[in-house]
Order: C-alpha cells, then structure tokens, then sequence
C-alpha cells in the first residue's frame, strides 16, 4: 500500500553530471521535455536541478536530479520505458553525455543502455504525500474545463433564473447532460478505497479487524491442519509414529501461541489507545485545569527558547514521563510475549482488594493529578513575578537575518503564477545507517497516516501539497526532500510548522547542513556548518523554532533549472471542479444545488 | 482519449491482488478450471444462479444471441480504444468489420507460404543451437513468426508502424519494442478489471504509446490500405488490427506447445511422422499438414487462450442453461461463457477427456472451434491464425527434440495471466 505512494514520486539522480545542456527558453531540451511530458500524459510535475557533490565525495562533479510526480499505480520501471522509448528520443537527449562517442548506432540499443541506466539511478520516494488524490491529469483538465464552461453558462442563464437556486441548478444540469462533450462526466469522480467506502473511521477499524481475523485464521491452520491431518492418518491406519508426533505437536503449540499472543498484543494496543485516549482527549474534555496542564506541557516541549518552564518540563519528563512511558511499554510488551507474571499479579492484586476499591483508587489517581494540574495554575495566576520569569518572554536566538540566494529568488519568482516548487537537500547525521533507519521508519508512519487518514488534500492541518516527497540518497549520506505546494515558500513552511509539527520535525529531525561547494555557476553553496533546530524527546521543538528552521530550509534549497506542471491548477481548484462534476451529474437536491452555485460564484 | 484511464482501485488493499493472483492460477491451470465446469455441466441450475453457461447447447444458445448477450463486455478491457471486439453490431461495426475483411483477405493469398518461409528461417538458425543452448519459444520463435506472418495487414506501412514515422525499420529491438508494446494491451482484454492496478495502468500506458505510433503514421496506412476513410476510423482500427492479430496468435501457440510437451506420446508421434518425410517433405505433403493442423485444433481445445467470457446483458432475459428452468439475467448484469467447460461436454463430444485429434465431430463440427468464439462474432482470423500456428508447430516438429529448459529457474515464466517466457532446449 505504501509502495503505491512511494512509486508516485520518483527521482533519477545521475553523478557526475558533465552535460552541457541549456535548460533556457529558447533553448531545445525545454520544449522538447515538455513535449514528451504532455506526449505521455501521466506525468504531473518534473523538474530538473543540479546537486552539488559532497565535498568528500571521490565525485566532485554535481548530480543531475531529475523529480517526476506520476499518476497512481505506474511502476517507475514502466514509466521510465515509456520515456525512455519515445520516439522523440528527448531523454537521451538529456543524458547523452554520459555517452562521450556518442552511443550505440541503433536507437533501440542506445535506448536499451539508457534505460538501465536510468533504472540503476533510479530512487523512490521514502515517504511522500499526495493532495489531490485519485485524479490523471487529463482529468483535471477535462473539469477544469466543465467548471469553465458551467461558469460562462451561468452567466449566460442568470438573468433568466435570477434568485431560483433550484432552477438555476436544474438548468445548467441539463446542459451539461445535453452537451456530448461531457459524456466521461456521467460517471461519478473516481475515488480510491480510502477515499470511497473506507473513508469512514468504522470502515478503517473494520478493515484493521478483518486483516488482523485473517491472520489469526492462517496461524490458526498452520497448527491445526498438520494436526488434524496426522490424527485422521494415524486413527486410519491405526499406528503412531512418535517422532513425527512430536515435530506436529510443537507447530501446533507455536501456533496457538501466536495466536493468542497475537489477540494479546491486541488488547495490549487497545489499552494503550484508551489510556492515551483518557488522558489526552477525554480529560481534558471534561475538566479544564486538566486541559491547560496538557496545553502547557505541550508548549514547553515545543518552546522554541531554553526557559525554566520548558527546561523544568523536560527535567520532569525525564525523571517520570519517561520512566513512566517505558514503565508501560514494558508491560505491554511483558503482557503480549510472557503473560503469566502480569496476570498472577492482577488475580493476586484482585484477590486482595476489592473491585470497588481498585476503582475509587483509579478515580482519586486522577482528582491528585488533577489537583496539582489546579495548584500550579493557582501558582501562575497568584504569583505573576514568578511566572514571569519561569515562562521568561518568548525569544528565540537566531543569529543573523536570513538572506535568500538570488538563485532562489529567481526561481520562486518564475513560478509566482503557479504551483510553487521547493527542493530541499540535506546531510544526514552520523552515523549514517542509524539515523538513514530513523528517517526511514518516520517517513513511514507519515505516508501511512497520509495515505489512510489525511485523504482530502491535507496533511495534518497542511494544505495545499500537490506532491510532497522526501529521498535518502547517495547510501544513506544525503537527504533530498521536493516539494510542489499552492502559495508560497513562508505560507509552507507555516503550514508545515502549525499543521504537521511532529511529522516534519520526525523527517528532519535526524538531517545537518556540511559545508558543500555550488553545483554550478550562479548556485547556492554552503559555508558555515547548520544544524536543524534541537528537539525535545524526539517529537517537540525542532520545526516549532520557526526562525532558525525557515533559516536552516532556505539554505538547504537548491535551484531548479528545468520545471513542468501539468494542470497548474491549485488544489482547491481542483477540488471545486471534481466536486461541481459530481454535482452537476449527481442527484438534484439542496446541497449539490448548493455546490454548483458556489462554484460559478467562486 | 480515454477518461477512465488511471482510475484508481476502489477495492480494500490486498483484495484485489488476492482476487487477481486466483484468476492467473486458475488461467494458467485449465485442468482446475475443466473440473469446475465439469460440476456446472453436471447440475447447470447452480451455474444458472451465477449467470454462467457451461454446457456446450447452453454456450452456443449464449453466443448466437448477440443482442442479448452483447460483446460490450469487453469494452472497458480495451485499453487502446474502442474497437470490433467490444462493439455491439451497428454502422460503425459494420464499416470496420468490411475494413478488417479486405485485411484479412489479403492474409488468405499469402498464408500459408509466408509462415513457412519464416518458420524455415527461423528454423535454420535455432538448428544451430547446441542441446545445451536454449532459447525462448515466444521471444526467439513465434512472436517472429506471427509477426511476418502478418505483415500484409499493414502492407507497405509495416516498417513505419513498427519503428515509427522516423525509426529504422530494420531495428530488431524497435520492433521487439513495438511488439512488446502490443503484447500488454492484449494482455489488458485477458486480465481485464481483476488486474491490478499496476498491471491495468501498464496497458494504459502501452496504449497511449501505440495509438500515438498509429496515429503519427495514419496518411501511411490509409496509403497503404488504399481506404478513404478517416483518421480516427484509420487509427481506431489500425490500433486495434494491431494489438489483436499478434499476442492472441502467439499466447495461442505457446499453450499448444505447452499442451504438447506434457503429452511426450502424442509429441513423439508427430515427430515420427515428421521424421518419415524428411525436412523438404513435411512442407509440400498436404496430409501430414492436415494432421498438424488438427493437432493444433486439439492442443487448443485443451488450453483456450480463453477460457471464460463475459458478456453484458443489456436488458433482462433468460439463458437455456440445461436444467429444467432458465436462468434469469437481470438488465445492466454481466455472465459468464464457459467456454472450456462446453468444449469438454460428453452430450456432444464422445470421450471428451481423450486427447483425440482425428475425433469426428459429427453434427457438432462447429463446436470444435469454439476456442475462437461462435456465432457471427466468432473470431474471424481463425483460420489464418490456425494455419500460422500448424507452419510454427511442423517448424518444431523438424528441429531436434524439444524440452522445457531445467536448471534455469522456471522454464515458463507467466505474466499475470499470459505466458511472457518459455525457455526449451534440444534433448
């Protein structure tokens, strides 16, 4: 499932870039790449930049990156055939410099040797994120154009229909139905399971149960099929055969132990839900002191500055939030793999104390945490000197104003009327392989959570990403994240900050800035070592100190020399046009009469 | 251009794979799906309940009516475009079925000399391979063999069509492209929606690159076509004609090889018999043709390229399933032709199991090619087809013996449902 997002991104990073080739206006390949881009039709976004060499690299030549944004469900390895084939021949055009004699006399051969190349240079996405899900390009454009022409129809009808929602709704529905260019739009727009029948919460946790069914079913068998079999053989024949008996009794046993220690692990992370449920949604519900004790904590983990507050928060997270933490993480796990002690312990705990007893204990836990959470409040309001200086005034300790590489600026400037383009590249931490494997594991759980959860166009509370997606390269030495996003670079990085904290603090978290030469003429390089901003426990702070991030991204940014976008539509237009389509097309009632309405005012 | 293209899986994740990799199984095992039809032969009311035909009266009653049970099944499978195969009959299927016919024809003047020639070609060079070489029966043999076969369905403008408007005509691996290319579009009409996304959008892809390969060359085809019809009738069908013609005939060829290497009696036989009339005489003897080519009829019955058939129902009807009462089909439904099933029937095929290529059909001569369809939607290159495969097989039948390749990995290598490698080597 993750392999379908990872796919959508792909990038071709070729060392030892020597080519000269001019990526201007008035230059070929321009109009050529183009060209082949529309040609293929799936491809949404491509970009070319140069990357500078590391500096102990034994390569000190740039790489070349070529970013391809595709349609769900092609493999890269056809996509890239499919490139690299066309009888345009643009793509050897664009490597062809890595054939110094100029290749192979036979195109196919030539194209042969390209393609692998191209396939050996070839990186998925680790992690990525798509806003406008389950649209090709050419659908984009066919509503975009519904869209226009249901606009310039509205203007026409309006002075017929004047205040009639109904009427006017009606109307324009019944020329879209008439209007034979718009058959394709009688279907429904296209959506994916997430999206379509498991878009709800039920049908996710259904889904969940059912793979986690199947599991239990096939371990089940594994015990049970060898054993049934071998009983019926042996009642049949009426002879035993000890050893074989043996070898089927320990996979029956390995079996039912996964199983149960399967259901185990269940109930385990289902407690765990409840009990993060409890004390981060539910209490703080029910009891506000409870709710600014959370909001506070939360805060001085994501305090940009080292105050007392926060330095006091993590002092205290060390000393018991962590234990804790580890304290019931390691039971869960104790439960799931070795239950005995933990339930000798609950009968022996129940067999002592009553079940009432046990609950009031529960419910004066939480009224003595909840009574601290009210005293320290009380503390802050009464004492305000002291508060003061505890939460000391919001600061943060960036040493000099950012200054933005002409390079930079230039680029942003030519896509000001467009979709915004942001490729960021970074080093990884020492040692590599530990923290190449952190990054890995977090980028994930974010494409998970992305691809499951966050299914209209927004991660977390970011919008407007169109293809966001994050490469390890160069064997775990570098860390390559692109970006094509509505609005601009400042508004991004907000949304990132505000919207998706831990997610992006999680992907970056693990990242350095090593001083690099430019890669080319006019490009960016880097003199002075960065680091990205500190983090509390992993998850908090990092992204929060907004200042020295934005500094640490933008001198992380690299030029683009080449850029395609498809549709050049935002995602909220997007998502106009596929929503007046399906309410064009869909049922007359209020809410669709609503929609179109809205669309032609919009 | 096609809207629905890149439409994404509306399935929960793995169910579709697990429901695509039990359609490949079963495709590539008729074995398994002979006995399932064999039970829906036996109590066709429980075939009636699904909408599946399976007895041979009950097939044949399906394919006759058209109307009823229409070809519009296929249309979303056809990934280059709309063409005969998924057209309910009208002008437009008429003007391109007189257009496929003039092809065609050209097809009986020159079949089936041209086979031969570039069998005994083909032949030539693999007879030099050594026993311990082998080779791949659809990449090194068939896939050419068709392929000039069928060279006068595009005449003049094959060479542009292969290696496009600016391509050299003589590059193998344009072709070999070219032929790759088409080979996943028909894949597209087999697999159909159980495939899986990844699958589905590489016909797309394919088909995007072939209707832009026709369309670059289409004042060359109509030239060469001699028609004055328009682009997109040009395009429409020359994409078609293109993707149809040659995968079809060589998966056909490689399950009848694969059918004939299982059956080393009936194999050696043939080869006896080969053998007897030398190199020179297998390809003048009338006979010895006539024998092959009913070995191949056979070889194709017991593995049909397809097996099973969908068919729309456009209004609500009933279908003589065999069983006392009819089975109902519901408007906007879909059924299934088990063609496989039919062509075991033992109520009109004595001893249905036997391999039996000199069996006489009786009254049910027609039922014996019902691999290629029945009725007035029956294939109608089956002929030529047939008679490519009997000059690829007596081809076989003259070089030394054939056995699957051991100790390479598998000798046959599927993709999805289609056979995309099957590596033999001499004994």
């Amino acid at each position: 499932m993750l392999e379908m997002v990872r796919q959508q991104m792909i990038c071709i990073i070729a060392p030892g870039w020597r080519g000269a080739v001019d990526f201007s206006d008035s230059g070929d390949m321009q109009s050529a790449l183009n060209a082949l881009f529309e040609d293929v039709a799936v491809v949404q976004f491509a970009s070319i930049a140069l990357l500078p060499a590391r500096t102990d690299a034994e390569e000190q030549a740039p790489l070349l990156m070529l970013e391809l944004a595709v349609e769900e469900g092609i493999d890269p390895k056809d996509m890239l055939y499919r490139l690299v084939h066309h009888p345009s021949g643009a793509m050897w055009s664009l490597f062809s410099s890595y054939w110094p004699g100029g290749g192979p006399p036979l195109v196919s051969a030539r194209n042969g040797q390209l393609f692998d190349k191209l396939i050996g240079w070839l990186s998925l996405a680790d992690g990525g994120f798509v806003g406008p899900r389950d649209r090709t390009a050419r659908q984009i454009r066919k509503e975009r154009d519904l869209l226009i022409w249901t606009r310039d129809e509205g203007r026409k009808l309006k002075a017929m229909y004047g205040d009639d929602r109904a009427s006017f709704a009606l109307a324009l529905a019944q020329r879209a139905f008439q209007d034979p260019r718009f058959d394709w739009a009688m279907q429904p727009a296209p959506r994916s399971y997430w999206r379509g029948k498991g878009a709800s919460i039920s049908a996710k946790v259904g889904y969940g149960l059912v793979v986690f069914g199947l599991w239990l079913a096939l371990v089940w068998l594994v015990g049970a099929l060898p054993k049934g079999l071998f009983g019926a053989i042996t009642w049949f024949v009426g002879a035993s055969w000890p050893d074989v008996q043996s070898v089927v009794d320990v996979i029956s046993r390995v079996s039912m132990w996964i199983v149960w220690a399967s259901v185990r692990a269940l109930l385990a992370f289902v407690a765990l839900l409840f009990l993060g449920w409890l004390l981060l949604v539910a209490l703080p519900a029910l009891f506000a002191p409870w709710r600014r004790w959370v909001d506070s904590v939360r805060r001085e983990l994501e305090r940009p500055t080292e105050t007392w507050s926060s330095f006091s928060t993590r002092v205290v997270g060390w000393i018991v939030g962590v234990p804790l933490l580890l304290a019931i993480l390691a039971c869960a796990v104790v439960f799931v793999f070795y239950p005995k002690p933990i339930m000798e312990g609950i009968t022996a705990l129940t067999a002592r104390v009553p079940g009432w007893e046990l609950a009031l204990f529960g419910v004066l836990a939480i009224a003595a945490l909840l009574c601290i959470g009210t005293f320290f409040s009380w503390i802050n309001r009464r004492f305000e000197a002291l508060s003061k200086w505890f939460f000391h005034p919001y600061e943060e300790d960036v040493t000099r104003a950012q200054q933005v590489h002409p390079s930079i600026d230039q680029c942003e400037a030519l896509l000001a009327s467009g979709t915004a383009h942001m490729i960021s590249l970074t080093d990884i931490r020492s040692p590599n392989g530990w923290s190449a494997w952190w990054i890995r594991v977090s980028l994930r759980v974010v494409t998970f959570f992305g691809r499951v959860f966050f299914t209209e166009g927004r991660l977390g509370d970011a919008p407007g990403i169109h293809f966001g997606h994050w490469h390890i390269i160069e064997d775990g030495r570098r860390f390559l994240f692109c970006s094509n996003y509505d609005g601009n670079f400042g508004g991004y990085l907000d949304d990132f900050i505000n919207g998706a904290t831990i997610g992006t603090t999680l992907a970056w978290r693990w990242t350095t800035l090593r001083p690099r030469g430019s890669a080319a003429v006019g490009q960016p390089d880097i003199k002075t070592p960065r680091d990205f901003p500190p983090t509390r426990f992993v998850l908090f702070r990092g992204v929060k100190c907004e200042l020295k991030f934005k500094s640490y991204a933008r001198d992380s940014m690299l030029p683009h020399m080449y850029r395609f976008d498809a549709c050049n539509a935002t995602i909220e237009e997007i998502d106009l046009a596929t929503g007046l389509r399906d309410a064009l097309f869909g049922e007359r009632n209020d809410r669709n009469d609503d929609f179109i309405m809205r669309a032609i005012e919009t | 251009m096609k809207i629905s293209a890149g439409t994404p899986d509306a399935m929960p994740p793995g169910l579709r794979s697990l429901s695509y990799g039990i359609f490949c199984w079963a495709n590539r095992r008729p074995r398994a799906l002979r006995a399932v039809g064999a039970l829906f032969r036996l109590w066709p009311f429980a075939g009636g309940w699904f909408g599946m035909a399976a007895r041979a009266s009950a097939v044949k009653g399906v394919l006759t009516r058209p109307q009823s049970f229409s070809n519009s099944a296929h249309a979303a499978n056809l990934a280059a475009g709309d063409y005969l195969i998924g057209m309910d009959p009208g002008p437009t299927y008429h003007d391109d079925r007189r257009l496929l016919d003039d092809r065609l024809a050209l097809l009986a003047a020159s079949l089936p000399a041209a086979a031969d020639q570039e069998v005994q070609r083909r032949v030539e060079q693999l007879g030099q391979l050594g026993a311990n070489k082998s080779f791949d029966l659809i990449d090194d043999y068939l896939m050419w063999i068709v392929f000039r076969s069928m060279d006068p369905l595009f005449g003049a403008a094959t060479g542009k069509v292969v290696a496009g408007a600016h391509g050299n005509a003589t590059d193998p691996g344009l072709q070999r492209q070219y032929l790759l290319e088409i080979r996943y579009v028909a894949g597209q009409l087999l697999a159909g929606s159980t495939a899986t996304l990844r699958v589905q959008r590489r016909a797309e892809l394919c088909s995007d690159a072939l209707r832009a390969r026709i369309a670059a060359v289409s004042r060359d085809i109509q030239q060469a076509w001699g028609v004055p019809s328009t682009a997109s009738t040009i395009t429409r069908n020359a994409a078609g004609l293109a993707w149809i013609s040659h995968p079809v005939t060589v998966q056909s060829g490689a399950l009848a090889v694969q059918e004939l290497l299982r059956r080393s009696k009936v194999h050696r036989a043939l080869r006896a018999e080969a053998q007897r009339l030398g190199p020179a005489g297998v390809w003048q003897n009338a006979k010895f043709r006539d024998l092959v080519r009913e070995h191949v009829l056979e070889l194709m019955r017991f593995r049909p390229i397809f097996p099973l058939l969908a068919r729309d129902v456009p209004r609500d009807t009933e279908f003589e399933t065999g069983a006392r009462h009819n089975a109902p089909c519901s408007a906007g439904g879909k059924m299934a032709i088990w063609s496989i099933a039919a062509l075991f029937d033992s109520r009109v095929v004595k001893k249905s199991g036997q391999f039996c290529p000199a069996r006489n059909w009786g009254p049910h001569q027609d039922l014996r090619w019902l691999m290629f369809g029945y009725g007035i939607r029956q294939c109608p290159a089956k002929d030529y087809a047939v008679e490519i495969l009997t000059s690829a097989l007596i081809g076989l039948l003259i070089l030394p013996e054939l056995r699957l390749t051991r100790g390479e990995g598998k000798a046959i290598a599927y993709d999805g449902p289609l056979m995309s490698r099957m590596r033999v080597n001499f004994v």
